[in-house]
């Protein structure tokens, strides 16, 4: 199992070079590549002064060279082993050192502080989403196959298809018109995470002087309510189809008619028996519907104002920032290949008879 | 002529037995109420996009003024509309009356008559640079006119009725729908109706090509790696998994703010993302079928690799991924929408998602109308697609087929 493990991750590599190789030359192809959006983005400058920019961006990310050498000098700077670069860009001995993202050039900030900021807010809406995706999956794929053909069944089948096929941009902005605006319901707020007092609450709800206050975690479910709605129901639209396949399979298996020969309630047949069976093409979904929860975050995170990894990789993509570009490429792109390999640990522990070895 | 060349190297009647199950798949996809609702829709969407000049134009299809009757609609049609309109005028008359040709032989001849109009409407079509709204508004309103035909809605989705009205308080758009606008304003000013039926033909066409290049790359591409194996499918499904782990909206993103936003550009770039899926249906069954008898006997007959791959494996490989097919049209207009949704889409030609954009404006207020109705048409576009392919999906099934 370890071995299979290790070289999982060493089979990583060569992908994520490719993730962000596709990313770069996608860059570096374009009319001007890089540089004419960088050297571009002070404004009028003095012949020298544009001369002394030209200079450093050419020595920054060696610019003047081909692409092809473009992406080499980035990908030396982001490995553990690489050329050491000294202090006026020529490249040195080839040893261990301290990996680097790079600068983002519009922020002058290090990439790495500015990618900590965002991750967590995309990761905390996707870990709240996706156990959602799979409590509704999975109880209404076990009826719906408990009533196959039946009006329940039709029912969520057609409810599934229409709700995959619903625009979450739609959705978002309904959803901000009608229930977020002050004209209609107001039920929820409209965009960001916090409330602007939110640094001056308490951190649980409770009552000062009789009165009741929200609270900062309160405040905060309150803020995710929407955001979460949009990104939950075309998973679990995908999941409770899959599901109820799933139980299908083994609803009429031999196991589960000897269990109920044996009298046991139909209850503990289809959840102690059916359901861990049932539950295995889940597992390796979940790796797959992630890179798409990251890709729907970017259309969520802009319509309800969420400073997440999406709408950083939009902002940055208007900026021309190319270290950020590539270093969100390459976290998303890790994030989803290391979910792919939990997946497949998960599976060997779910089923016994799967073995890597 | 492929009709007689099959018959002759199967005389037992094998060769029919393809059509004949692609035909059953077909009616058996199209019995249900969804996909035919579906399909339905769509036709509507694809209507509209072809007749979009006619159905909603500023320009007089026809009048009569001091004398003299003009077609000033015509006059400023573009090459592609002409070629649409001409295009799909002669196919039809085409598709129905040589009843006689195969299938496919009347599909090749129509992309083939598209192909033609379009080269040589580009080359001599040209449209006036200027419009001239207010040059019809203004005779009509000066009694110049003595008969005019306009189109059902008067608005092309360009006109964005800067000379109208003219007091300021009335001139601030959006406007919500009223009798002369059907379901209001945008922000610019343009019809909303108009512009929806407009933005059908960037959906139908952007649909159509960038999932039409998705097959062209993933059947190639499935094709070879499951007839070759060994390092070439090694080395497929490391590509694969590279485009599998980006999140193609990121990708999308990047290649439209640097390339620009172009048509064109957004087409081949849904069009290179959306292979993947298309490629791995393909793979599976050739990897299924590279051992079967019949591609043995093509080898052992010494036929071109050309031949095997794309005579005898593909057509027996394809039903999978028309199911593919149809899912992705379906992803493909959701991501120009979400695109033109984000600010990156097309500049100043009608999309479904770029009026979504502007239903929440910056200063907070709502415009119902922008959201509701571009909102429902990606919605209802989306689920045809979806629902014809699940269809599709259900026909093709081995174990439902069988019961009939």
């Amino acid at each position: 199992m370890l071995t299979y493990i290790v070289r999982r991750i060493l089979l990583m590599i060569p992908t994520l070079i490719g993730i962000t190789m596709v990313v770069f030359f996608t860059m570096a192809m374009s009319p001007g590549g890089v540089g004419a959006a960088l050297a571009g983005a002070e404004g009028n400058m003095r012949p020298q002064e544009r001369e002394a920019v030209r200079k450093y961006l050419n020595q920054r990310y060696g610019l003047d060279q081909p692409a092809i050498l473009q992406y080499f000098r980035w990908l030396n700077q982001i490995s553990p082993v690489g050329f050491h670069v000294n202090e006026d860009g020529s490249y040195g001995r080839f040893t261990l050192k301290w990996p680097s993202l790079g600068e983002s050039l519009m922020r002058r900030r290090p990439v790495t502080s500015v990618v900590a900021e965002a991750l967590p807010i995309t990761l905390l809406l996707n870990v709240i989403t996706i156990p959602i995706i799979y409590a509704i999956s999975i109880t209404a794929g076990i009826r719906a196959a408990q009533h196959r053909g039946k009006r329940f069944d039709i029912g969520v089948g057609t409810t599934m298809v229409a709700l995959w096929s619903l625009p979450v941009m739609w959705v978002g902005v309904m959803a901000i018109g009608f229930v977020a605006n002050r004209e209609y319901l107001y039920l929820f707020p409209t965009g960001g995470l916090h409330d602007t007092l939110a640094t001056r609450m308490s951190y649980l709800p409770g009552y000062v002087n009789g009165e009741f206050r929200i609270g900062y975690l309160l405040d905060l479910a309150w803020h995710l309510v929407l955001p979460v709605i949009c990104l939950t129901y075309g998973g679990f639209a995908v999941m409770t189809k899959l599901m109820r396949a799933s139980v299908l399979e083994n609803i009429t298996a031999d196991f589960a008619r000897t269990a109920r020969a044996k009298g046991l309630p139909e209850r503990v047949v289809i959840y102690r028996h059916v359901l861990r069976n049932s539950i295995l093409p889940l597992i390796t979904v979940a790796a797959s519907i992630l890179p798409g929860l990251l890709g729907g975050s970017v259309i969520v995170e802009s319509i309800f104002s969420i400073d997440g990894m999406g709408r950083l990789m939009i902002d940055a993509i208007n900026t021309r920032d190319r270290d950020l570009i590539l270093s969100i490429t390459l976290v998303s792109g890790l994030l989803s290949l290391s979910c792919l390999i939990v997946a497949d640990i998960c599976y060997a522990i779910a089923d016994p008879r799967v073995s890597y070895e | 002529m492929s009709e007689l060349a099959a018959t002759v190297t199967s005389p037992d009647g094998a060769a029919e037995a393809p059509r004949a199950w692609s035909r059953r798949v077909l009616s058996a996809t199209f019995t249900g109420l969804g996909a035919k609702l579906g399909l339905a829709w769509i036709m509507v969407v694809a209507f509209c996009g072809v007749a979009a000049p006619l159905l909603a134009n500023t320009y007089p299809l026809a009048m009569k003024s001091g004398g003299v009757v003009s077609f000033p609609a015509i006059r400023y049609l573009n090459w592609a509309d002409v070629t649409l309109l001409a295009g799909t005028v002669v196919s039809l008359i085409l598709f129905f009356a040589a009843r006689g040709l195969a299938v496919p032989t009347r599909l090749a001849f129509i992309v083939g008559i598209y192909g033609v109009l379009a080269v040589v409407t580009f080359l001599t079509v040209r449209a006036p640079q200027l419009q001239g709204f207010e040059q019809y508004r203004g005779m009509e309103a000066s009694g110049e006119i003595d008969w005019s035909v306009y189109a059902p809605i008067r608005f092309s989705a360009t006109d964005r009725l800067r000379d109208q009205p003219f007091d300021a308080e009335a001139r601030t758009h959006p406007w919500p729908p009223s009798n002369t606008h059907l379901m209001g304003t945008e922000v610019n000013g343009s019809d909303i109706l108009s512009r929806m039926i407009h933005a059908c033909r960037i959906a139908m066409s952007l649909g159509f090509i960038s999932t039409g290049l998705s097959l062209f790359i993933g059947v190639l591409a499935g094709a070879v790696m499951g007839y070759y194996v060994k390092w070439i499918d090694l080395i497929g499904m490391r590509i694969m998994e590279v485009f599998d782990a980006i999140p193609t909206l990121f990708l999308m993103l990047a290649a439209v703010a640097f390339f620009g936003r172009n048509l064109y550009i957004i087409m081949l770039i849904i069009g290179f993302t959306g292979w993947v899926g298309i490629a791995r249906f393909v793979r599976a069954e050739f990897l299924k079928l590279r051992n079967v008898d019949y591609v043995l006997a093509a080898q052992a007959l010494g036929l071109p690799l050309r031949s095997i791959l794309f005579r005898h494996l593909l057509p027996n490989a394809l039903a999978p991924v028309l199911v593919q097919v149809s899912f992705g049209v379906a992803s493909a207009i959701l991501a120009e929408s979400s695109l033109s949704f984000l600010g990156l889409g097309l500049i100043d030609e009608p999309s479904w998602g770029a009026m979504l954009n502007q239903a929440v404006g910056a200063t907070g207020g709502f415009q119902w109308w922008l959201a509701i109705f571009p909102g429902a048409a990606i919605f209802l576009t989306v689920l045809s697609y979806n629902l014809i392919g699940e269809a599709l999906r259900d026909s093709l099934d081995p174990k439902l087929l069988k019961r009939e």
